[in-house]
């Protein structure tokens, strides 16, 4: 029945086989082994990006300064592990000497380099997460101002700490990180995967989980019900800077430079993939399974529109075209959903 | 059907896809050449006359072309060149984002076996082959400064110069700074310090950074723009402070530029600027191509040349002649007898 179709929880993973099958009787490079690789390449680090956004979107907020985070962690951590700074470039800034100089970064060719600069990176984007959340929760800022601050700010610090330079030279093992495999399993997969998994105990398996959906569905009620609030929604900034973080090691491996540009367009795909995943922009709706599902599609889209010959204007609004017809089919489902009150489940 | 037993299906029908469904990469070739013109952003004249160059061009030759606009982020040309791979495409025409990005771009190409040019942005270093065409902006540059410095010359007083810098990722924009600083250090008695100004090649930004280094020092009376896009937030803050004079007047300010543009073409006619750099649109674009087809048809997967511009300088003294050796000015002409007709 074709309502219940539209209303199962794997409709977008059906919508994407179908359109899939489509492009590919069109374009048979579609499902050429390489292309399937890139398709898959290009779905980890967003999909690192979207389960941390889809945390705060359950909780009824947004993060806006995801993007920013990227930034500023991929600057941070190339100058700890870059093996060489050109002065050229580098010279006149004032970190020059002090954290990197022409010899490197400050853990340039030391066997600590590349894991003190991933956990930095990690560690920054739990920080601002931290303080993010901090601000949303205690001091009842509106979260989409409060990142929007944030992804400003430090989308500038960014720049200013490179003076809109690249850093170039990263260490191969980092690179590897992003590029490279363990066995016929790339690495970027591994880890994302485990950060999936790790979302999904969150999320459906623990106490955690619960407390966030209902913050999200009505954080009165949750107040009332003893949900400690507060600390959930901070929990669920710090859950997505450190998601921020991991995809910032992610692309800028597979970028091999430090960018203080990072992310700068990428905000669109994350919080479009979440909606046309199904996660809620209105708060206490999101499973790991639709951020998934939500990732493939928005690749998949992404993909199937550079096989095609089109003029480039035409790739971006057939782009935006189909996002807007997903998030309408999104609404159609809610709304079908609501009349024939099917109960949602929490998880 | 249960939604569990739908996604089953779902599933399977996807494995079986990718196990199977994969074609060989020769299973559909056609003989018509496919070219993927990958290109960071259309945002200023130069880039969007190199397009239309480049794809009109490679269309008259039934070449099919797919353009791919990256909207100035890395990582997405990153993977619509990723995807013009797998698509087996016969060739690659890119304008990177910036050098090191075009770097490891060039790397994906040369793993896949596909040859790749680069457009009027070279790649940071030549790790990774490439044909390269790029003008040689370090002349093109200090050609026209030294033109200018000989103009504020007659003006028998220190100058203070400007420069309007480009993103320094850009290894065009660091030539250009060379070449604007070769010419300025030839006259160590005609220049005061010259004062730097980014713009990381966006004009508003190039707004506010003006207007505060003529807030903090308004005696500029020089300004070299290391692209001609920027004349446009040069004139919108000279002319409230009463400095957008033509050359002839008491308080002009001495201007230059690169690229070749029509903006920077009429300025010159209506005499606001002095000189000009020019890069020859039209020889690089036919030159790429050329370069390119010729690796396509001799199957190099790597081809390996660097092609030089080497531009020249449009000043007030040599417009008669050489004007339209100026992309910008031809540009102008036809659409001008367009007009008319």
């Amino acid at each position: 029945m074709p309502g219940g179709i539209v209303l199962s929880d794997h409709f977008v993973l059906v919508l994407t086989v179908v359109y899939f099958l489509l492009i590919w009787s069109i374009y048979p490079h579609m499902a050429a082994r390489r292309n399937i690789a890139n398709l898959f390449s290009n779905v980890w680090p967003l999909l690192a990006l979207v389960i941390g956004q889809m945390f705060v979107l359950i909780v009824g907020g947004i993060d806006l300064s995801q993007t920013s985070i990227m930034a500023v962690t991929s600057v941070l951590g190339a100058m700890i592990m870059a093996g060489r700074f050109d002065p050229a470039k580098f010279e006149h800034n004032p970190l020059w000497g002090v954290v990197f100089s022409e010899q490197g970064g400050l853990l340039a060719g030391s066997g600590w380099a590349v894991p003190v600069a991933i956990m930095l990176m990690l560690a920054v984007g739990v920080g601002i997460g931290f303080v993010t959340g901090l601000a949303v929760a205690k001091l009842k800022m509106p979260p989409f101002m409060v990142t929007l601050v944030a992804m400003s700010f430090f989308s500038g610090l960014a720049i200013y700490l490179t003076r809109s330079e690249n850093i170039m030279h990263l260490p191969e093992s980092f690179i590897a990180v992003g590029k490279g495999s363990i066995g016929p399993v790339p690495s970027a997969m591994l880890i994302v995967v485990t950060l999936a998994a790790l979302a999904f105990v969150i999320l459906n398996l623990s106490i955690l989980g619960r407390w966030l959906y209902a913050v999200g569905q009505n954080i009165r009620t949750a107040c009332v019900s003893g949900v400690p609030t507060g600390r959930v929604v901070i929990l669920a900034y710090v859950f997505s800077g450190f998601c921020a973080g991991l995809g910032s090691i992610l692309y800028s491996a597979r970028l091999e430079a430090g960018r203080p540009t990072l992310g700068r367009n990428l905000l669109l795909d994350v919080i479009g993939a979440a909606v046309i995943g199904g996660i809620s922009l209105y708060g206490g709706k999101g499973r790991v399974l639709a951020a998934v599902y939500g990732v493939l599609f928005f690749v998949v889209l992404d993909n199937s529109l550079n096989k095609m010959p089109l003029e480039f204007y035409s790739i971006d609004i057939i782009k935006g075209g189909i996002i807007l017809l997903a998030a309408l089919l999104d609404a159609l489902r809610t709304r079908i959903a609501s009349r024939q009150t099917v109960p949602e489940g929490i998880s | 059907m249960g939604n569990a037993k739908r996604f089953i299906l779902a599933v399977l029908l996807v494995s079986v896809l990718f196990t199977n469904g994969g074609c060989s990469r020769k299973d559909t070739k056609s003989d018509q050449l496919t070219i993927c013109f990958a290109f960071q952003d259309l945002e200023t004249e130069y880039w969007v006359a190199a397009h239309k160059a480049i794809t009109e061009t490679l269309k008259a030759k039934n070449i099919r072309v797919l353009q791919r606009n990256a909207h100035q982020d890395a990582n997405r040309q990153l993977e619509q060149v990723r995807d013009a791979i797998a698509q087996d495409v016969d060739g690659i025409i890119m304008i990177p984002q910036d050098g090191q990005s075009a770097v490891t771009i060039i790397g994906e190409a040369n793993k896949a076996g596909i040859p790749i040019g680069v457009f009027n942005r070279p790649p940071a270093d030549r790790s990774n082959p490439a044909l390269v065409v790029v003008a040689d902006n370090t002349a093109i540059a200090e050609d026209a400064v030294a033109y200018m410095a000989k103009a504020a010359r007659r003006l028998n007083r220190k100058i203070t110069p400007l420069i309007l810098v480009g993103d320094l990722g850009d290894q065009n924009s660091i030539e250009r700074k060379n070449g604007f600083y070769n010419a300025v250090n030839a006259n160590p008695d005609l220049f005061k310090k010259p004062i730097e100004v980014p713009t990381k090649w966006d004009a508003v930004t190039t707004l506010a950074n003006l207007e505060a280094a003529l807030q903090v020092e308004p005696g500029v009376d020089f300004i070299f723009t290391s692209s001609d896009f920027l004349y446009p937030q040069i004139k919108a803050v000279l002319e409230p402070l009463g400095k957008w004079k033509p050359i002839g007047d008491a308080g002009h300010v001495i201007l230059g530029g690169l690229d070749g543009d029509s903006t920077a073409y009429k300025l010159m006619r209506e005499g606001y600027v002095d000189a000009t750099g020019v890069q020859d649109l039209f020889f690089e674009a036919d030159a790429i191509m050329k370069a390119l087809i010729e690796a396509i048809e001799k199957d190099r997967t790597k081809p390996d040349k660097w092609i030089q511009d080497p531009g020249f300088a449009l000043t007030q003294e040599n417009m008669a002649e050489r004007q339209m050796d100026m992309w910008g000015c031809r540009i102008l002409k036809e659409a001008e007898a367009g007009t008319t007709k």
